[in-house]
């Protein structure tokens, strides 16, 4: 559902590292990702990683619709399975707070990289993107809310014009795996 | 971050090329350290060498099958302890390896530089592993050898045979004394900026494995001035496979030696015991793949058969072909500079109780009358002096945390200067003199917290990101090293992961500086409480009292990950250095 309600993010998944099952095991192959709505509703899903290993790859680019008044996406590692269908390996919560309302502008490349969390509680791993916001909001809030403590230093930053400039071509550069 | 991964699945993956060269990103030249040296007219004192291992005759410590031999090379610092260079990948089922793996060390001329290579047997069931991760004492001990990097560098054909020894007692059993031979070889490394990425495909390979078609791969060689063959990559097995396309392959200038040097390509069929049968072989330099590939023909392999000179060599029907030639520049650390990329400072000094009283003469804060500098003194005019070499302005905001100014609660950013507007000084002079002039203003107290001081330089990297600036920013901490909150720190330094930022702490003092480690996060990638991991490597810690004035390895330890650091950030982003006007 396009509309102005919502807001159009580049999400690229890159990579995960260390991977693993039954908590020692590394994952051996056919690792994929899904990116799910705070409504659990998948908007994405990468190809699967035959060669990758627990080190797997994808470098793919997606367009995401966030609605405003969303709070956060998921990133879950699922391992594409024979007959007992696909697991999940680990899943990541991706905040908004964390590619919006820095003082960066709005379509500033964000290289995000989060924990990930088995079915069990447990670490597993680590899932690195991007995420860029395409399409923003109308008005775009500008505001730094990072830690409490102000500093006598930093002069007072004006309303921040968004430039149009800054990270121009869409196009990411992940780590290249051979 | 980079996933130096090699012999995955079982020493049928990738090895070499640039990727994993770049990925590990501390065994690169440092071009930063080259221009700051160079600038002080030590022209020719140091050089960057590369070394290759091999080995053979090695002991044969699996039962059923030979050792799967890896190396770890290490340096041995003055008070003896050891440090990692670094460590090759597995190669299975081999007496003799050639390891792929190369490892840049600066050779000093004016320091012994003692290297320790130790030889290990690594399990099968530790063949799914990276090799950064092996505990090496799971692994079965082959035996070690030394020598100093001049030996290295002084043989006429750059190769040094080591007989390999055995010096743990702890095992009863006896021990054979003929370990097998470790034969290192070193050779000057220049930086080329040209990467060739190939796409390579073989047509009618021949079938060597009884049931099926075979399981080829390539390795790519390049041949030394003294005739060695010294393995630069190899290519990933392809099952049963006739017609098989790698992935692609990348190659630096760097790595082939030059364009027009000859390279050894051999094709062969994967064998699990380690045997694996030769398919075929050309020698091309790059310069005769490129025109491979423009012409679209393929170059018949050959099979040496080298009994006589009539019959040099039998050629066969297979074919190689060179279905991608790409070149690319990969711009250096001093490109960018050069190209307008401005790298900027930040100063903060630590202003806690912990650092002593600074009226009594044992406080590292302590104002000498005689003029004699104290520790936070000499470690901001020793630091200062060479990270001035790369501010484009001199100009450095300063600040200090940690303590009480006369008219206020505890502040953890405040301006050094005094100014309740601007935090900016005047070159390291200007951060040596607000420097004094804040220890008579405040009064040291605490908890040591690193958030807002990290916030505030995040801050000004955002700032610049939103005018669309060019720029880069050191942030410098200088620290007894004794923080409150650990956890709070690392959350700073997670989301500053993100920006054009860069924090390089300083440890003064005799603490202990396990904290500090931890936050410098090489051995592992910092996290925050939220699940956040750093995207990428920003922090650097270098401890003061390891800092000899005036000495190379101070500006080395300086400056020894900021490239890196900064590459990593422009590369992923491509943001290339503009043209030089």
């Amino acid at each position: 559902m396009k509309n102005s309600d919502s807001r159009v993010l580049e999400v690229r998944v890159i990579s995960a590292e260390d991977l693993s099952v039954n908590r020692r095991q590394p994952l051996k192959k056919n690792a994929f990702v899904v990116i799910k709505s705070e409504a659990q509703k998948i908007e994405a899903a990468t190809t699967v990683d035959k060669d990758g290993g627990s080190y797997p790859s994808w470098d793919e680019k997606f367009s995401v619709d966030m609605p405003m008044h969303s709070r956060y996406l998921t990133a879950e590692v699922r391992c594409r399975g024979g007959a007992g269908g696909d697991r999940l390996i680990g899943s990541a919560k991706i905040p908004v707070t964390d590619f919006l309302g820095g003082l960066v502008p709005e379509n500033y490349l964000h290289f995000l990289s989060y924990r990930l969390w088995d079915y069990n509680g447990e670490r597993n791993g680590i899932i690195n993107l991007s995420v860029r916001v395409v399409k923003g909001s109308p008005a775009a809030k500008v505001g730094f809310n990072a830690g409490g403590a102000s500093c006598s230093s930093t002069q007072p930053w004006a309303g921040v014009p968004v430039a149009d400039k800054v990270s121009s071509g869409g196009t990411v550069t992940g780590i290249p795996v051979w | 971050m980079g996933n130096c991964f090699s012999d995955l699945a079982g020493g049928r993956s990738a090895v070499g090329g640039t990727a994993s060269f770049q990925a590990n990103h501390s065994n690169a030249p440092n071009d930063a350290v080259d221009a700051f040296l160079k600038s002080r007219g030590h022209h020719g004192l140091y050089s960057q060498i590369e070394l290759s291992l091999s080995a053979t005759n090695l002991r044969d410590r699996d039962v059923l099958s030979k050792s799967d031999p890896m190396a770890v090379i290490y340096t041995k610092k003055i008070d003896g302890s050891l440090q990692e260079i670094g460590r090759t990948e597995v190669i299975l089922n081999s007496l003799s390896p050639k390891w792929i793996k190369k490892f840049n060390v600066t050779y000093q001329f004016e320091m012994v530089q003692h290297l320790v290579f130790h030889v290990y047997d690594v399990d099968s069931q530790f063949h799914n592993v990276e090799v950064k991760m092996l505990k090496l004492d799971e692994q079965q001990f082959l035996g070690e050898a030394c020598c100093t990097l001049s030996e290295i560098v002084t043989r006429s054909n750059k190769a040094l045979n080591l007989n390999l020894t055995y010096t743990q007692e702890a095992s009863g059993s006896a021990v054979p004394s003929k370990l097998g031979q470790l034969t290192v070889y070193g050779e000057e490394s220049f930086t080329s900026k040209t990467t060739t990425e190939l796409v390579l495909r073989c047509t009618d390979l021949e079938s060597k494995d009884l049931f099926s078609k075979s399981d080829p791969f390539l390795v790519i060689s390049k041949t030394t001035e003294s005739g060695l063959t010294v393995p630069i990559c190899k290519t990933e097995v392809l099952k049963n496979d006739h017609t098989p396309r790698w992935k692609p392959v990348l190659l630096s200038i760097q790595q082939a030696g030059s364009k027009d040097s000859p390279l050894i390509i051999e094709c062969f069929n994967f064998n699990g015991n380690g045997k694996h049968d030769l398919l075929g072989k050309v020698q091309k330099s790059l310069a005769e793949m490129e025109k491979l590939h423009a012409s679209g023909t393929g170059a018949n392999f050959f099979i040496p058969t080298g009994v006589s000179q009539n019959h040099p060599n039998k050629v066969l029907k297979s074919q190689i072909f060179v279905d991608k030639f790409s070149e690319k520049i990969n711009h250096t650390f001093l490109d960018y500079l050069a190209g307008g990329y401005e790298l900027n400072f930040m100063v903060a000094v630590d202003f806690t109780a912990s650092n002593g009283n600074p009226r009594l003469p044992d406080s590292l804060h302590y104002i000498d009358p005689s003029g004699r500098p104290n520790a936070y003194q000499r470690a901001i005019s020793e630091v200062g002096e060479v990270l001035q070499f790369y501010d484009s302005d001199k100009r450095f905001p300063a600040w200090g945390f940690g303590a009480r100014p006369i008219d206020g609660p505890v502040s953890h950013c405040f301006n050094l200067n005094g100014s309740n507007n601007y935090s900016e000084v005047e070159g390291v002079q200007g951060i040596l003199v607000a420097y004094v002039s804040a220890l008579y203003n405040v009064s040291l107290a605490g908890p040591t917290l690193f958030g807002p001081i990290v916030t505030a330089a995040a801050q000004i990297a955002s700032q610049a990101v939103a005018n669309d600036q060019r720029k880069y920013f050191v942030l410098l901490i200088i620290t007894d090293g004794v923080i409150t909150d650990l956890q709070e720190t690392k959350d700073a330094f997670v989301k500053a992961s993100d920006l054009p930022l860069s924090i390089l702490i300083v440890g003064v003092g005799g603490a202990d500086f396990k904290e500090m480690e931890v936050l410098d996060g090489d051995k592992e990638r910092l996290e925050s409480s939220t699940g956040r991991v750093a995207s990428r490597d920003i922090v650097q810690f270098v401890p003061f009292r390891d800092v000899q004035s005036g000495q190379i390895s101070v500006v080395q330890s300086l400056l020894a990950e900021l490239p890196s650091q900064f590459l990593t950030y422009v590369r992923a982003r491509n943001i290339l250095p503009q043209p030089v006007s």
